[in-house]
Formats: C-alpha cells, sequence, structure tokens
C-alpha cells in the first residue's frame, strides 16, 4: 500500500480510552489541507488524547484514524511515518547528543538496516537545520540551549523527516513569549510550505492569531469548529472555561484577543 | 548504488556526512562511522590485546610477552607452547568471553530502562541463572545442562521482574526493586541447594557461586564464544533500531519503529549474553556495571557504546583475572571477588551521584 503525495487526516466515529475511562467517544474529525489547526479546550477535555490518537501512539477502542483514506493502523508504521511527523510534549533525548544528531533521528523512517545512510538524509538535515534557523547551532550540546532552541530543534527534526503532515502536543507550553513566538512563526511557515498542522494550544489568542482553523473541544467532544473569527465568541469561551470576557479585533493583525477576562461567580 | 566503492576524495565526503562521521558502503549497505568511537575502540582493543598478553605471559612460569606471542602461532619452545596454549589460553578465552558478555548485556539493559543502575546483575538475572546452573549441576551431570540451565534461570527472572513492574514496564524503579527481590531470593535457593547436598558435588557447584574463570568447561566456553559472536552481529546490525531506545514511546512509535519490538530483542539479547556467561563464570555481574560506564568515559554521546562496552568488559574481566591469580600467589582468588572489591564503592558513588543527576 502506498500513499499519495498529499494525505489527508481525520477520524471517523473515533473512541480513545484510558483504561476503562472513555476520553473520546465517538467523534469525526477531518484536517483541512495544508492550514494549520488548533485544537483547544480546557484540561482534561481530550485534546491531547486526540493528538495521540489521530498519530496512532494510542490505539482507538472504537471507529478508525484515517491517512489518505486508509485505516492508519493497518498501514505500516514505517510508511505512516513518512507521511506523518509528531512532537509530543515529553521530549527526552539522549544525554549528550548535538542538534544535528537530534535532527538526523527525523530521518529513521526513510532508513533501513541495509540503507543507514543516504545523501538524501544530509539534504533533508542540512534543510531543516536551515528552515529552523539552527544552522550556526548545530554542533551545540542540546542541552546547552535555550527552551525555544531547544524545542526549534525538536521541530527541525520533524522538519527532517519529511511528511506532509505535523502534529505538534503544545508545542510551546514552558517557553516564554519570545520563544512562544519563535515558534509559532516557524509553525506558519512551514504551513505556507504547503503542510498540514495541527497543534494543541492553551493560549486562546495565540490560537487565534497562528491558526487558521480552530477546534473547540470539552469533554471529549468537539463543540464548535471553524475559523477563529468565526468561532471565537465570548460565549465560546465561558463554556469552554467558565469565565467571562469580551472579544476585540487585534488592531494591526484583526484577529480577536480577550479583554476585561473575569471568573463567575457562582 | 551508482557509487558503490568507499569514497575516496575529501571533498565529496564533506558535503555528504555530518561532522565528524565517515560514510561506509559496502555493496547495498551503507552507515556511519563516528570518528571517535573508531578510534576509542581501537584503543580498548588496543588494552584489550595488551591485557591479553600479559595474562598469557605472568604466572608460576613467567614468559616473556615476545615468547608469548610465539607460543600463540605455534613457535617457539615446546615449555612455552604447551604453557600458552594449554594452560592459559582457553583461561584467557574465558575471561574475554565473559567479560564481553556481561558488559554488552549490562549496555543494553542501562539503555532500554533508561537507568545506569539497571544492569543484570542488579535485577537478579545473574542469581537466577545461578541458581539454575547449580540446580543442574547437583541434580544431573550432562555437561551442556548448566549452560541451557542458566539461559533459562536468565529468561524467568526477567519474565517475573517485568510482571512485577506492571504498566511502568522496564522503566522505572519498580522495575529494579522487583528484579533485586528475585535476585535475593535465587541466592538463598542457591545457598539452600548447596547446603542440602554432599561435599563433592557442593564443591562441584562452587564456581559458580562466586565468579571464577580458573578450569572452566571447555564446551560451555565455547558456546558462550558462539552465543557471544551471534549477539555480537546481531547488535551491529541493530544499532541503528538500538539507538533509537532512549526516546520516550511517542517518539519511537512516532519515527515508524515498534516500541514492543525494540525492548523484546534488546532483552533478549541480554538474556542471552548473561545466561551463557554465568553458565561459564558465575555471577560476575559488576563488570556488567563498570564495563559500559568504562566505554562511556571514553566519550561523550555517540550513539549507545555496544562494541566499546564489550571492548571494556573483556578489558575489566581479563586484568581482574590476572590480579586474583597473582596478588596473593599462590592462592587464587576467584575474579567475582577481585570484580566485587572494585566494583562495589563504584557502586555506591554511583548511588550517591544519582541524587543530583538522575538515569543514564
Amino acid at each position: 500500500m502506498s500513499l499519495s503525495d498529499t494525505v489527508s487526516l481525520g477520524a471517523e466515529a473515533l473512541t480513545l480510552k484510558h483504561g476503562k475511562t472513555t476520553i473520546i467517544e465517538g467523534l469525526d474529525i477531518r484536517l483541512p489541507s495544508s492550514k494549520v489547526t488548533a485544537i483547544v479546550g480546557p484540561n482534561g477535555c481530550g485534546k491531547s488524547t486526540l493528538l495521540n490518537g489521530l498519530s496512532r501512539i494510542h490505539a482507538p477502542s472504537g471507529g478508525v484514524v484515517l491517512l489518505d483514506g486508509k485505516n492508519i493502523h493497518k498501514l505500516p508504521s514505517k510508511e505512516v511515518a513518512r507521511h506523518l511527523a509528531l512532537l509530543p510534549q515529553d521530549t527526552i533525548a539522549p544525554d549528550g547528543i548535538t542538534v544535528s544528531e537530534l535532527i538526523r533521528f527525523g530521518r529513521h523512517p526513510h532508513q533501513s538496516a541495509l540503507k543507514q545512510w543516504a545523501m538524501s538524509d544530509q539534504e533533508a538535515i542540512d534543510y531543516a537545520l536551515k528552515a529552523a534557523d539552527l544552522s550556526d547551532l548545530q554542533e551545540r550540546l542540546l542541552d546547552t540551549l535555550s527552551g525555544g532552541q531547544r524545542q526549534r530543534a525538536w521541530i527541525a527534526m520533524s522538519i527532517a523527516q519529511e511528511t506532509p503532515l505535523l502534529l505538534l502536543d503544545e508545542p510551546t507550553s514552558a517557553l516564554d513569549l519570545g520563544h512562544q513566538i519563535e515558534v509559532f512563526e516557524l509553525i506558519r511557515e512551514l504551513s505556507e510550505e504547503g503542510k498540514t498542522i495541527a497543534m494543541v494550544v492553551h493560549d486562546l489568542p495565540s490560537a487565534c492569531r497562528y491558526a487558521d482553523h480552530i477546534v473547540a473541544m470539552k469533554q471529549g467532544k468537539i463543540i464548535t469548529q471553524g475559523s477563529p473569527k468565526d468561532v471565537m465568541t465570548k460565549e465560546l469561551v465561558m463554556e469552554l472555561y467558565g469565565v467571562e470576557c469580551d472579544l476585540i479585533p487585534d488592531p494591526m493583525t484583526g484577529s480577536p484577543i480577550l479583554i476585561n477576562i473575569k471568573r463567575v461567580k457562582s | 548504488m551508482m557509487n558503490s566503492l568507499p569514497t575516496t576524495s575529501a571533498e565529496s565526503t564533506q558535503t555528504k556526512v555530518p561532522q565528524g562521521y565517515v560514510s561506509l558502503t559496502l555493496g547495498q549497505f551503507t552507515c556511519l562511522l563516528d570518528h571517535g568511537a573508531i578510534r576509542r575502540n581501537l584503543l580498548l582493543l588496543g588494552l584489550v590485546i595488551l591485557a591479553s598478553i600479559a595474562s598469557l605471559a605472568i604466572g608460576t612460569v613467567a614468559l616473556s610477552p615476545w615468547q608469548v606471542i610465539q607460543a600463540l602461532f605455534g613457535y617457539g619452545d615446546a615449555l612455552s607452547q604447551f604453557v600458552v596454549q594449554d594452560l592459559r589460553l582457553q583461561r584467557l578465552l574465558a575471561g574475554i568471553y565473559t567479560g564481553a558478555a556481561f558488559s554488552l548485556a549490562g549496555c543494553l539493559m542501562q539503555t532500554l530502562a533508561r537507568n545506569r543502575l539497571a544492569t543484570p546483575g542488579i535485577i537478579g538475572i545473574d542469581n537466577a541463572a545461578m541458581a539454575f546452573a547449580v540446580s543442574s549441576v547437583v541434580s544431573t551431570a550432562i555437561s551442556i545442562a548448566p549452560s541451557a540451565m542458566a539461559l533459562a534461570g536468565a529468561a524467568t527472572a526477567t519474565a517475573l521482574a517485568f510482571g512485577l513492574a506492571g504498566s511502568s514496564g522496564t522503566r522505572g524503579y519498580r522495575f529494579i526493586v522487583a528484579g533485586i527481590g528475585i535476585g535475593a531470593i535465587a541466592g538463598a535457593i542457591t545457598q539452600l541447594m548447596l547446603s542440602q547436598v554432599d561435599i563433592d558435588t557442593a564443591n562441584a557447584a562452587y564456581p559458580w557461586t562466586v565468579g571464577s574463570l580458573s578450569a572452566r568447561p571447555e564446551l560451555m566456553v565455547n558456546i558462550l564464544g558462539g552465543g557471544l559472536f551471534f549477539c555480537l552481529i546481531a547488535c551491529l546490525l541493530l544499532t541503528h533500531l538500538f539507538s533509537l531506545l532512549p526516546f520516550s514511546d511517542a517518539v519511537i512509535t512516532g519515527l515508524g519503529s515498534s516500541t514492543k519490538w525494540l525492548r523484546l530483542s534488546s532483552l533478549s539479547l541480554s538474556i542471552i549474553l548473561t545466561g551463557l556467561a554465568v553458565a561459564v563464570a558465575g555471577p560476575v555481574g559488576l563488570v556488567a556495571l563498570i564495563g559500559p560506564e568504562m566505554a562511556r568515559v571514553f566519550a561523550r554521546y555517540r550513539g549507545i557504546p555496544l562494541i566499546g562496552s564489550a571492548l571494556a568488559g573483556a578489558f575489566i574481566m581479563v586484568v581482574a583475572d590476572l590480579i586474583g591469580r597473582t596478588l596473593l600467589s599462590p592462592i587464587e582468588l576467584p575474579v567475582g571477588i577481585v570484580t566485587s572489591v572494585v566494583g562495589g564503592p563504584y557502586l555506591i558513588w554511583i548511588l550517591m551521584r544519582q541524587r543530583s543527576k538522575s538515569t543514564i
């Protein structure tokens, strides 16, 4: 089975469980291609679980995840890895590894026991280094980088994987404002090159600013989805997080921003 | 495919491979080799050769290094040929094989468990293999039995530790704690068996309980040699996959590899190596702790030092046995006691250090 170059990713009637607890039940989703999708929602709503389900890390208890219309769990894992890259939340790297060594692991799905190295590998690594603006840091140890640089190195590893699809689980958590922008702008650039990207994001204004498509989740269900301008309303913020706020368009970019946020007193 | 010969032009290799690496192409096979790793492994190999010559030369009959080399290749006088080939070579091979096997098994398991303490010796595999081997010595006289039984013991202990560790699998302290318990029980069972049999049988089983290279059965040494060769080839072919082991499960799956298969293969190799080595020398498990560490000291990270660990383990074992033979000569200290004396304090040092810096 071979997959076409522009692959779609979606799920039908997807049910995901942690042990006996059902996290997501009967969910349908389809990622718009060549766009950035942000999955938002309160803690424990199943955002990360959904992302892990879509990336075949979490096996479904019901329903099916479709990569290019084919059941992802029936496809060879390496074949999937050539089309779909995942940046999980916990990113533990081997000790003492350099930036370019980390990025090299992204080539793994393209290599085999016999063909452990090819010309195309070095080209992909050089491209990833350039795209993530890490060329000057390629021989640095990963441990010695700042949080934002390290996160860029991990994203560069996914870039080197040369997949049309990229899923990121909270790529900017634990990063300060400057580093967050660094990562979000890189994600935008990748999407402009035609990648289909989905990311779990906590910060609503960032989601509105950097995503083309918002998927809002609560208690394992998608309650609404669409372009940030269409779906982001004060009612939605109220429903998701139980806080009152007003929304105004950013004077420079036009994307919605939240002001006057206050907790609802019960 | 067009260019199947190793590239000789410096310019073209520079553009093709990452800094500090060379690519090796043999027909369809292409891999990357790290300059530093080649240098380190050659250095370790040199140390093993030096230690081996010393081990063959030193003893009741002292020989010069030149006599040893001559005798090895069938030249020189009859006495030195007899001493080297008939008296000392077998013991040297037993030392090299067991050291390499224990250390390689240790490196695999440490990487798998992502914990420097998780060597087969610590998690009870050595002791269980010993208990099974001793039980076969006590009950039967079949010469191949200790090897087979030690393997069975190693597999049993691992399966038990794995089962008791529950959902945390090979990662996390439950696996290690469960293993320590299993090791203690296996040790007690061995003692119980030895206390129940007559003194001659107990004597026959004694070398397995302390770790000794003295007069080991040739058949078991050869079985270990074959097993070690097989495992080294497997490791070389799988290094590419094993290098993913330090990553989280999500990353491994995301890169298209199976975490189950990775664990199963590295654990199996570790069990085979430990079981066969225990069948020869008994539980000299601390080599599994010191060997990989010595291989790491030589280098910062460039993959997992599998070959380096095997070489370092062989070196440590040969030197430890040499010390055991000569230190209190004519009394011979079992090699297991020498490695314990050196390894014990080292283990304590790791435990103290773990507080500040965890995992590998």
